[in-house]
Formats: structure tokens, C-alpha cells, sequence
């Protein structure tokens, strides 16, 4: 056997576990798919009341949008201090270190700090507010890292060119360097929400019940989520009812939804934009 | 006309940085002064801040939380053998022990299966499809954990106990079998970024020297990426670790020691299971619910210092950086 041939049946077989990768994938879309019978119109749209799961979807929606509303901005601005304001030394270097931790923190350990800080101490209780702080956490790293990639990439005679024209410094990095990183930055937040639209551990003592009386009149009642109501079925519930099955394909779709759009528009953009490569 | 007032505007181009030196005090007016100028900085500042002050509470609050437990049991919060909450008796090893066993016997799998397929997909695979496979791999990470657990509960545990003759297929076995599939994503990620950072000049060279591509991988990739292939594997820990959900459907959710301690086919408690898994029932300031915020420190503890680590190893890398440059 040449040296040649040998190393294509090597490259061959370093290719299984990628394949398996890919085969996994496939059979996780494979084994929700079976349940895709119990997914009817009229289960989405009416009341969990009434067998459906409306409230549920409407509530994971809102405790998305409201994450994403507080960790988007937060996240954004911090992203800009970091590559445009923050001086090199130590203090910047330990909250580049704090934000990496963030990120490592488990969701449970979240979970259980928003439910002693925001429910308890802060006097939130179960409600969305404590959920939507919560789930911040859990986005601010994700999106702080997405944007501040996201500024880098652009080049900055954009911002020079703008302070040559004798703007302050804000005012060039916000017209500039922030407007053309915006479609990065909306990729940054859509993959933020993508990350918490699934998470169980960090809602399950903070902001959900079981069953509420429809919708939330206002961000300090608790919510249904579509991921709370799966733990407690999975968990509480000895035989698993059809239904199951349901929630667990929506949830998976919105995730994916979400997911998907993050990775498309981050193509779109590095295609529309020249001076990312 | 406004725009020729040159001198206010050079003036205000150039902001001092943040300086944040409470020692000094002519450099605390200089900061102060720079904040009136531009008092945006003073935003953007605590916004980036506010990752440090999330961390103390988060430590602050659990600590004080947990420190109950702590000063009942002392040590034996960590190496008491028993966790039986209606005696009142609470000792972690066990779940601690289930915690490790699980996430060792899932990097088992995931380590080698995450690295070759970094491995390849940064090396081997043609470059028109490399972005259309890691976007389907950055598909598989964002599947929540929840659903991990529940396919695991539905389709794999009932596989596992037919396969080995066992009862209930809710084991440790299972537990590592999905925090594998969920953690390769993480693995690959890391380690693929950290594999595509080795200069292109250092793999020209050996291939100039008529090293073969396998030989190149071996002798030049492989050892400059080796620490970061390492600090991957550690943030896979900390995640493996901290999971909740998924392994908490699968794992059985026993607190006793494995016996033998290495039996794969026992069911397991992880430290996080018992968490989400108490945390409902315990009442507000009782032992109980002190002792699972015992556990949380331990676990937040446990994480912070591996990914710590991790993030020590990668900026130590030297070689890449230089190669860079």
C-alpha cells in the first residue's frame, strides 16, 4: 500500500466521528419527528385550560424578548467599552476574565442566585421580571462576545475617517463602527436568544408555574413556559401523555427557528459586507 | 458656521482613557473630568462592569445562603456519605461522586470523538462544505437540554436497560451516553478555533519539507494546538458538570455510592439533579434548602476555578499568537 492510499483510508476513518456527529443530529430530528401526529393547529391556539398550549408558546415569547431586551443593550455597550474605551490593563483584563466566567457559571447555580437575589431579596417573587433578569445572565456573555467580534471586524479607518471630520469620539464610534457592526450585533443577540429560548434549569425556580389563569396582566405574575411545562410532565408524571410529544417538537422548532437565523444572517452579512473578507 | 470650530473640536477628539486609580487623586479628578467630557464612557464602563459585580453577588448571595449548612455540617457537607433529607442528614459525596462519574465517563467519549472531528473539519474536509458542517454542528449545541432528556428518557434509556439486561435504563451509563452527544459540540468549537489559529506558514513548511498532509496534522498541528485542545476540554468539563436537565431525567436519581464505585449500570444522583430536583419541596430557610445552596457554591466554586483554567491555558499559547503577528 502506497503512502497515498494509506492516508486516505486515515482521513477516511478521522472522518467517522464527524459523520456520527451528523448522524446524531439526524436522529434527534428523526425521533421528534415521530411525534409529529400530535401537532395540531387547534393544540397551538388554544388554551391550556382547554388541552392546548397557547399560553405556554406566548409565555416563552415573552420571556425571550424581555431577556433579550435587558442582556441586548447591557451587552452591547459593554462590548463597545471593551474594544473601544477600555485602557490595557488590569481592571479591563478582570472583567474580560468575569465575563468568561459568566459564561462558565451553571444554569442551575443562575437559577438558584435569581431566585434568592431577584425573587427573594429583590421582592420580585415568582414572576416574569425575575425570569427575564435571570435569563440576562445567562445571554449578557454570549452577547458581549458576538458583539465585540462583531466591532472588531470593522475596519477602523471608518471611525477615523469620522473623527477626521471632527465628531467625538462616541459620536464616530456610534455612527460608524456600531452601524456597520449592527447586522454582527443582531446575529449576536438572535444567537443569545436562541441559547436561553430552551433553558429549563434557570426559569424552574425563578419565574414559572405549572398552570396560570391565561396570560401574565403584567411582568410580575409568573409565566407558563414551554420548557418548565416539559421538566415538570417528564419528571412529575409517571406515563408520559401524547401531548408530550408536542411541546417538545415546539419548543425544538423555536429554538431552531432562532438558531437557524443567527447562522443565516451571519452569511448574509459576511457576504454584503466587503471588508469582511 | 459651526464646523469650522476647529479648536472644540480637536479638543474633544481626544478623550482621555478611563483611569481608575483610587490612590492618585489627580488622576481620580482626571477621571472625573473625563466623564464630564464624555459622560457616555461612565455607561459604557458600568455596563462592562456589571459582569464583575454580577459574579460577587452570585458568590455573595449563594454563600450566604448556604453558609447555614455549612456551619451544621462542616466538611461533612462534602465528604458525608449520606444524603437523606427526612433525617435531616446531609452529606454530598455521593452526589458529588455520581457528578464526577457522569461527566468522566461522558469526556471519555466526547474527548476523542470532539477532537478528530475538530481534527478533520479544520484539515480535511473540502472547503466548500466546511461552513454548511460546522453550521449544522452549531445547530446540535443550541438544541436545548431539556430535549437531550427527554429523548434520552423516551429512546435511550429503554435501549441501554434492553441492551444490558437491566431493569431500569435510567443510569449513569445513559447520563454520560447524552452529556457525551451534548458536550461534543462545545469540544469541537473550542478546539476547532484554537486548530484553525496555527499559522498556515508553520503547515506550508512542513508540507514544503515534503512531510505528508497526516504527518503535518501530527508533527506541527496537533503539538502547537495541543493546549488549547486542552483548554477546550476543560470548559467541556465545567459545561458537562453544570449540566441539569438532561441528566437529571436519565440518571436515575439515587443517592447512594455505585457499588462497585465504578458500576456504570447503577443509577447516579448528580449535585445538580438534586438541586432542581429539591429546591421545589425545601422550605425557605431550612436546612434542607441551605444544604442545596451548600451544593450550588460547591458547584459554582468547582466551575469558576475550571474555567479559570481554561482561560489561563489559552492565553499562555504563545506560539500562536506570535505566528499570527
Amino acid at each position: 500500500m502506497t503512502t497515498r492510499t494509506k492516508e486516505t483510508v486515515l482521513f477516511t476513518a478521522l472522518g467517522v466521528p464527524m459523520v456520527t456527529c451528523l448522524l446524531v443530529f439526524l436522529w434527534i430530528v428523526f425521533v421528534l419527528s415521530t411525534g409529529i401526529g400530535t401537532l395540531r393547529w387547534d393544540l397551538l391556539t388554544t388554551s391550556v385550560l382547554q388541552g392546548g398550549i397557547f399560553e405556554m408558546i406566548v409565555g416563552t415569547v415573552y420571556l425571550l424578548l424581555g431577556a433579550a431586551g435587558i442582556a441586548g443593550p447591557i451587552g452591547v455597550l459593554a462590548a463597545i467599552y471593551l474594544v473601544e474605551y477600555a485602557p490595557h490593563g488590569k481592571l479591563t483584563r478582570t472583567i474580560d476574565q468575569a465575563i468568561n466566567n459568566l459564561a462558565g457559571v451553571p444554569s442551575i447555580v443562575i437559577g438558584l442566585f435569581g431566585y434568592t437575589f431577584f425573587c427573594r431579596q429583590l421582592g420580585l417573587g415568582i414572576s416574569l421580571a425575575a425570569g427575564w433578569l435571570t435569563l440576562t445572565l445567562m445571554m449578557l456573555p454570549i452577547v458581549i462576545r458576538g458583539t465585540e467580534e462583531a466591532i472588531k471586524m470593522v475596519p477602523s479607518a471608518f471611525k477615523e475617517a469620522a473623527l477626521a471630520l471632527g465628531t467625538t469620539k462616541w459620536k464616530a464610534i456610534s455612527s460608524m463602527t456600531v452601524s456597520s457592526a449592527a447586522p454582527g450585533i443582531i446575529t449576536s443577540v438572535v444567537l443569545g436568544m436562541a441559547r436561553v429560548a430552551g433553558e429549563t434549569a434557570a426559569i424552574l425556580f425563578t419565574s414559572c408555574v405549572l398552570v396560570t389563569r391565561g396570560l401574565p396582566k403584567s411582568p410580575f405574575e409568573p409565566v407558563m413556559a414551554l420548557a418548565y411545562n416539559l421538566f415538570v410532565q417528564i419528571v412529575a408524571l409517571g406515563e408520559l401523555p401524547e401531548k408530550v410529544f408536542g411541546v417538545a417538537l415546539v419548543l425544538f422548532f423555536i429554538v431552531i427557528f432562532f438558531a437557524t437565523a443567527a447562522i443565516v444572517l451571519r452569511i448574509y452579512y459576511r457576504r454584503r459586507q466587503p471588508w469582511l473578507r | 458656521m459651526d464646523f469650522l470650530n476647529f479648536p472644540t473640536c480637536t479638543r474633544r477628539v481626544q478623550v482621555p482613557k478611563l483611569m481608575l486609580k483610587v490612590r492618585n487623586p489627580q488622576k481620580m479628578l482626571h477621571f472625573f473630568k473625563s466623564l464630564k467630557e464624555e459622560p457616555i464612557e461612565a455607561i459604557l464602563f458600568l455596563c462592562a462592569f456589571f459582569s464583575i459585580i454580577i459574579l460577587f453577588l452570585m458568590l455573595f448571595f449563594i454563600a450566604k445562603e448556604g453558609s447555614q449548612a455549612f456551619s451544621t455540617f462542616g466538611l461533612d457537607l462534602i465528604i458525608g456519605q449520606r444524603w437523606e433529607t427526612n433525617e435531616n442528614l446531609f452529606g454530598a459525596f455521593p452526589l458529588i461522586y455520581g457528578s464526577i462519574m457522569v461527566v468522566a465517563g461522558a469526556l471519555a467519549i466526547a474527548i476523542p470523538w470532539g477532537v478528530v472531528t475538530a481534527i478533520f473539519i479544520a484539515e480535511v474536509l473540502p472547503f466548500s462544505i466546511r461552513d454548511f458542517i460546522k453550521s449544522l454542528i452549531e445547530l446540535l449545541a443550541s438544541i436545548p437540554s431539556i430535549i437531550y432528556g427527554f429523548i434520552g428518557v423516551i429512546y435511550l434509556a429503554p435501549q441501554v436497560a434492553s441492551l444490558f439486561g437491566i431493569s431500569f435504563g435510567t443510569v449513569a451509563l445513559t447520563a454520560s451516553l447524552i452529556l457525551a452527544i451534548m458536550s461534543v459540540p462545545t469540544i469541537i468549537g473550542v478546539s476547532g478555533e484554537i486548530i484553525s489559529a496555527v499559522p498556515k506558514e508553520y503547515k506550508e513548511a512542513a508540507l514544503a519539507l515534503g512531510a505528508t498532509k497526516w504527518q503535518t496534522i501530527k508533527s506541527v498541528v496537533i503539538p502547537i494546538a495541543k493546549s488549547g485542545i486542552l483548554a477546550s476540554v476543560m470548559l467541556g468539563f465545567g459545561r458537562a458538570i453544570g449540566e441539569t436537565v438532561a441528566v437529571l431525567m436519565v440518571a436515575g436519581n439515587t443517592a447512594v455510592m455505585p457499588t462497585p464505585p465504578w458500576n456504570f449500570l447503577s443509577p447516579v444522583y448528580p449535585l445538580t439533579a438534586v438541586i432542581a430536583m429539591q429546591m421545589g419541596e425545601a422550605a425557605v430557610g431550612s436546612l434542607e434548602y441551605s444544604a442545596l445552596f451548600g451544593l450550588g457554591l460547591i458547584l459554582f466554586i468547582l466551575t469558576f476555578i475550571v474555567n479559570t483554567l481554561a482561560d489561563v491555558i489559552v492565553k499562555r499559547e504563545p506560539k500562536i499568537r506570535g505566528g499570527k503577528k
